[in-house]
């Protein structure tokens, strides 16, 4: 095939670095963007609690302005010597969860997860590290089992090895939302590396079958589960528990319902001036959609198509399985996110505290999301050339 | 490939396949979430969107509106409105609850460190307050309560050193004031009957509040948002809009003057031959004779409209009780009862509120009584002006006259024969009788309506009685009634009617509708209405009234009320002494009586008009006049001179003279 050759000829000369300028601008895009939309939904009610409108825009700013060297160091650092920190990486995580119950947990919206870090006045969320560090491990552990990973024990192995993690992150910091978060980034990467579907069908209907269970077990016995159960149930009928419990959700419905296709124009959201609770966090993708309508909302579930689309692009050309299994990581790590977001705020899923990547205000989870995107970037520089332009 | 793998393993195309699996997955997800965007938008639309527009229609503040003021007639206010601010804790902002509203209720150690504990302190510091009670609250109700009233009605100098502390430390936070507007009545109890009162939500009880309510009240403002029409939300302020002032005729000089006699009365008579007031009710009214304007109106007892319940002002009053008479209507009884600590302390709320409804009332306007011989002047006026009798009539008294088998007697003696003004002066129920007798029924009855006996005056007070059932009509008055009528018994009046009819009787019988308010403004001072006299009727001609100062001047020089006369002036008038009906029996009380004098200065060109009326004095004798002439006396040596009407006469008591200053030693002669 001669046009192959003309191509693989090509890419040794082009140059030895390739950098996937499509991805960056796609990241870069949705920061920004967040930006804008972060200062649209809290500017009302940042300017009534902290009498600066810009507030949450200028502590979001500087944590981009920190996050984009971390970003351009990881992608300048060869990926294969991540991996001599994945070990250590998981230990930390596994150190510093617990620090939330020492004096240095901070605590916010009436939960302890957050550390500060005594010098800097910064707080950190050690969950988010902890997400960084699971993906670095498992793909390490992946190259290490080899052909072991088919066999049961293999299996069974992989999914134990975060199960420390999330038990923390569950119990300690009583985060349900980054628990699925890291279970599922693991779950992910197994299902990749692993040859089978059964136990993966097994797995999802299990989940499926015991999320009906648990829906079922909470409408005949509701005080059972505390306020998760609540939350349950005004999922499964907000309008008559437009108490406490469903207001997000509601009001969340009312923000995309009411902008309608293309939207009430940037910065003309209604919801956000003090009716909807977390404008700028959990819920912004509801103010998006309130501002620029269904139009804005699906374009940016395109955005994250497209990311994620490189990413698998940046996978399959991977020079190595290490590096392919590290940007799987991250991927499970967005789509993940990015997904259970959405369906919480259009009400699909039961109300849990989750953020937009990118989007959503929020300081620990932009700096290490950035510093996954330059691993993969990293891992981009070494892909294969012949498939990926 | 295999050998290779120790060292450099690759991502196998089965992977590769099960990545693509796993994006299919993720693009299934993300298509399914677009499908439920869709879904929530078609659906849902029109339906959130008013949702949205109606949850934003709350969002609106109401400004209220500043109560106009009542002014005297030199414009000292008599009453006004000032801003008050009510506390207003919010548990909610406190507590930062308000913005994270995800069902939970509890109160984190920074909210407690960083904003609790400031707010709480400086709550302390500033105001008198019991602080544990509004933390337990700001704790209990963390998510809940926004809007807990801790204190009300403070003035702005007690709220601003608070504002203060917080303008200065962001983290005293949760804690605002809410506006309103709080009624003052800077004299106090000095003028409270024709004044009324407001109650909280800025309605008039009884007075000039009453009567000028809907003038008083402006309209509320309100800042509100509303949508234009491409949907996006204003917010408009509408202001309030104040209330118009009342400029009232009273002047308030004689009215402390004429509050001052009738307080010093009670002191004077109180506690005399039964532990109670110094009369049941006394009354004054001061009124401009060519006008119709009032320039005092008083009562005793009285109550202070800044504390209207205070139930220390019904001590010394006779208790009151409702009872239902034998037609079924519900009817207001005195009971033999009078008020002291003990009798307040043993009523329940039902009957403390009816005795205190019976406080705040206007003797002036809305107590009738028999009105006695201050009516012959009427009679008199009414017989000439129809030609009845002449200015040179005489009548013959022998102490009785027997009319319809009741013999009924003078209090004089034995008066002989009698022109029409010794008969005015020396009071003759004989010579009365006889005029009526000539007069008729039916022109009797004609003249008091002339005179507005049985109508209301229309003066601009709240609550004026309605006295058409307690005259007689021309139709039921038998020969007895005429004779009693004809000399102020047995028949009811009001006090305002009575001297409203006496200027008109002095004036040269302009009857002028009697008014307190001349004039109403704005709040920035622009007249919207001005109230001018206004002559209703033509009582009587201008020669009758000459001839009817004549004999009321007689009775001051001579008559019966010699002792109404303040030094240095003439005055004209006439006393009254009326027998009272004893309600429980319906006959005749014997001992107590209504003792009144209604007078005019100065006598030749008269001014003002003058009515004192006091209801059972209490007294071991009641039928005395000199209970109501001493107090015109005492009234009329204060006002006339302040009103610039020099004495005329040569026992002119030497007040201190504008032009040398008194030497500190020389003690001004006693008055009397």
């Amino acid at each position: 095939m001669p046009k192959e050759r003309v191509n693989r000829h090509k890419n040794r000369e082009q140059s030895k670095y390739f950098f996937d300028y499509s991805m960056l601008l796609i990241v870069l895009f949705l920061l920004g963007f967040g930006l804008l939309m972060i200062y649209s939904a809290s500017s009302y009610t940042s300017f009534a609690e902290h009498q600066d409108a810009a507030f949450y825009l200028k502590k979001q700013a500087r944590n981009i302005l920190i996050g984009i060297p971390v970003m351009a160091l990881m992608a300048m650092i060869p990926y294969e010597k991540y991996a001599k920190f994945a070990f250590a990486g998981y230990i930390v995580s596994f150190l510093c969860i617990p620090l939330v119950k020492t004096p240095l947990g901070e605590e916010s919206h009436g939960a302890t997860r957050w550390v500060r870090i005594p010098g800097l006045g910064m707080n950190v969320q050690p969950a988010e590290l902890a997400k960084m560090f699971m993906i670095l491990f498992l793909a390490v552990v992946v190259c290490k089992m080899g052909k072991s990973i088919r066999t049961l024990k293999g299996f069974l192995v992989m999914l134990a090895i975060p199960l420390p993690i999330v038990l923390e992150v569950y119990f300690l910091t009583n985060n349900l939302s980054s628990a699925i978060i890291i279970m599922g980034i693991s779950v992910f990467m197994v299902f990749v590396a692993s040859p089978d579907y059964k136990k993966f069908i097994l797995i999802a209907l299990t989940i499926i079958a015991l999320a009906v269970l648990l829906v079922v077990l909470v409408k005949a016995k509701p005080e059972l589960l505390g306020f998760r159960g609540d939350r349950i149930k005004a999922w499964l009928d907000p309008e008559s528990y437009s108490g406490d419990k469903s207001y997000q959700t509601l009001q969340g419905l009312y923000a995309i319902g009411s902008g309608g296709v293309w939207g009430k124009g940037l910065g003309q959201s209604m919801q956000k001036m003090s009716f909807l609770p977390e404008a700028q966090n959990d819920m912004i993708f509801s103010v998006i959609c309130e501002e620029l309508g269904l139009f804005g909302g699906i374009c940016i579930i395109l955005l994250f198509v497209m990311l994620l689309w490189r990413m698998m692009m940046t996978a399959n050309n991977a020079p190595d399985l290490f590096g392919a299994m590290l940007v799987v990581g991250v991927m499970g790590h967005i789509a993940i996110q990015a997904i259970l977001n959405i369906a919480v705020v259009t009400a699909s899923i039961p109300n849990t505290g989750i953020t937009l990547p990118f989007i959503s205000y929020g300081g620990s989870s932009i700096v290490f999301l950035m510093a996954e995107i330059g691993a993969v970037m990293s891992v981009a520089r070494k892909a294969q050339r012949k498939n990926i332009t | 490939m295999e050998e290779k793998k120790r060292r450099k393993q690759i991502f196998a195309p089965r992977m590769q396949k099960k990545l693509v699996v796993l994006f299919a997955i993720v693009l299934l997800a993300f298509a399914g979430l677009s499908a439920r965007l869709v879904f929530i938008v078609t659906e849902n639309e029109n339906e959130y969107q008013k949702q949205v527009l109606s949850q934003q229609a709350y969002n609106s503040v109401t400004i209220p509106f500043k109560r106009g003021d009542i002014l005297d007639a030199n414009g000292t206010v008599l009453a006004t409105s000032e801003r008050v601010y009510n506390l207003i804790v919010d548990a909610k902002v406190m507590t930062n609850n308000g913005k994270a509203d995800k069902g939970k209720n509890e109160v984190t150690r920074q909210d407690l460190e960083r904003y609790i504990a400031p707010t709480m302190q400086a709550l302390d510091e500033h105001f008198d307050l019991d602080i544990d009670k509004i933390r337990e609250h700001v704790i209990a109700n963390a998510s809940k309560s926004s809007w807990y009233v801790v204190q009300k009605r403070m003035s702005y100098e007690e709220v601003k050193p608070f504002k203060d502390a917080q303008a200065e430390n962001s983290n005293i936070k949760g804690v605002w004031f809410e506006e309103e507007y709080k009624r003052i009545y800077p004299n106090g109890s000095l003028g409270c009957d024709f004044l009324g009162f407001t109650s909280r939500d800025s309605n008039g009880i009884y007075g000039l509040e009453e009567y000028y309510n809907q003038q008083l009240n402006g309209i509320n403002g309100r800042e509100y948002g509303y949508l234009d029409a491409d949907l996006t939300l204003e917010r408009t302020l509408k202001p309030a809009v104040d209330g118009y002032n009342i400029h009232s005729t009273v002047d308030m000089n004689i009215q402390r003057i004429v509050e001052k006699h009738l307080l010093a009365f009670n002191e004077k008579q109180k506690n005399t031959v039964i532990t109670a007031n110094g009369a049941e009710n006394v009354g004054c009214v001061i009124m401009e004779v060519d006008s119709g304007r009032v320039l005092a109106m008083a009562g005793y007892p009285c109550f202070n409209p800044n504390d209207t319940w205070n139930t220390d002002a019904l001590i010394g009053m006779r208790m009151v009780e409702m009872v239902t008479n034998s037609a079924g209507y519900q009817e207001l009884h005195k009971t033999n009862t009078y008020i002291d600590q003990n009798v307040i302390d043993q009523m329940d709320d039902a009957q403390l509120e009816l005795n205190l409804q019976n406080l705040w009332k206007n003797f002036c306007i809305t107590g009738t009584y028999e009105p006695g011989s201050t009516i012959k002047p009427f009679t008199v006026a009414a017989a000439l002006e129809m030609g009845a009798v002449t200015k040179h009539s005489t009548f013959e008294c022998n102490g009785s006259l027997e009319i319809g088998g009741y013999t009924i007697k003078c209090h004089n003696r034995d008066d002989g024969v009698l022109g029409l003004e010794t008969a005015v002066a020396k009071s003759c129920n004989v010579a009365m009788m006889k005029i009526a007798q000539i007069v008729g029924a039916e022109d009797f009855c004609k003249y008091q309506q002339n005179f507005n006996f049985g109508l209301k005056t229309n003066i601009d007070l709240a609550g004026e009685a309605r006295t058409v059932n307690l005259i007689y009509t021309a139709d039921d008055m038998g020969p007895t009634d005429l004779a009693t009528n004809s000399f102020g018994q047995n028949f009811n009046v009001s006090m305002v009617q009575m001297i409203t009819g006496f200027c008109s009787l002095i004036n040269g019988g302009y009857y002028y509708e009697p008014h307190m308010v001349d004039k109403i403004t704005n709040a920035s001072g622009v007249v919207i209405e001005n109230r001018e006299p206004r002559v209703l009727k033509q009582t009587i001609s201008e020669s009758t009234s000459e001839l009817i100062r004549q004999y009321c001047n007689a009775v001051v020089e001579y008559g019966t009320g010699k002792t109404a006369r303040p030094a240095g002036y003439r005055i004209g008038g006439k006393t009254g002494t009326a027998e009272t009906i004893d309600e429980k029996t319906n006959k005749r009380h014997p001992d107590e009586y209504v003792v009144s004098f209604m007078g005019y200065a100065p006598a030749d060109n008269p001014e003002i008009a003058i009515y004192v009326v006091v209801d059972r004095p209490n007294a071991p004798k009641q039928d005395d006049a000199k209970f109501a002439t001493y107090l015109v006396r005492d009234i009329l040596a204060e006002v006339l001179p302040y009103m610039n009407i020099y004495p005329t006469e040569a026992d002119a008591v030497q007040t201190a003279t504008p032009t040398p200053a008194p030497e500190p030693t020389q003690t001004p002669a006693p008055v009397l």
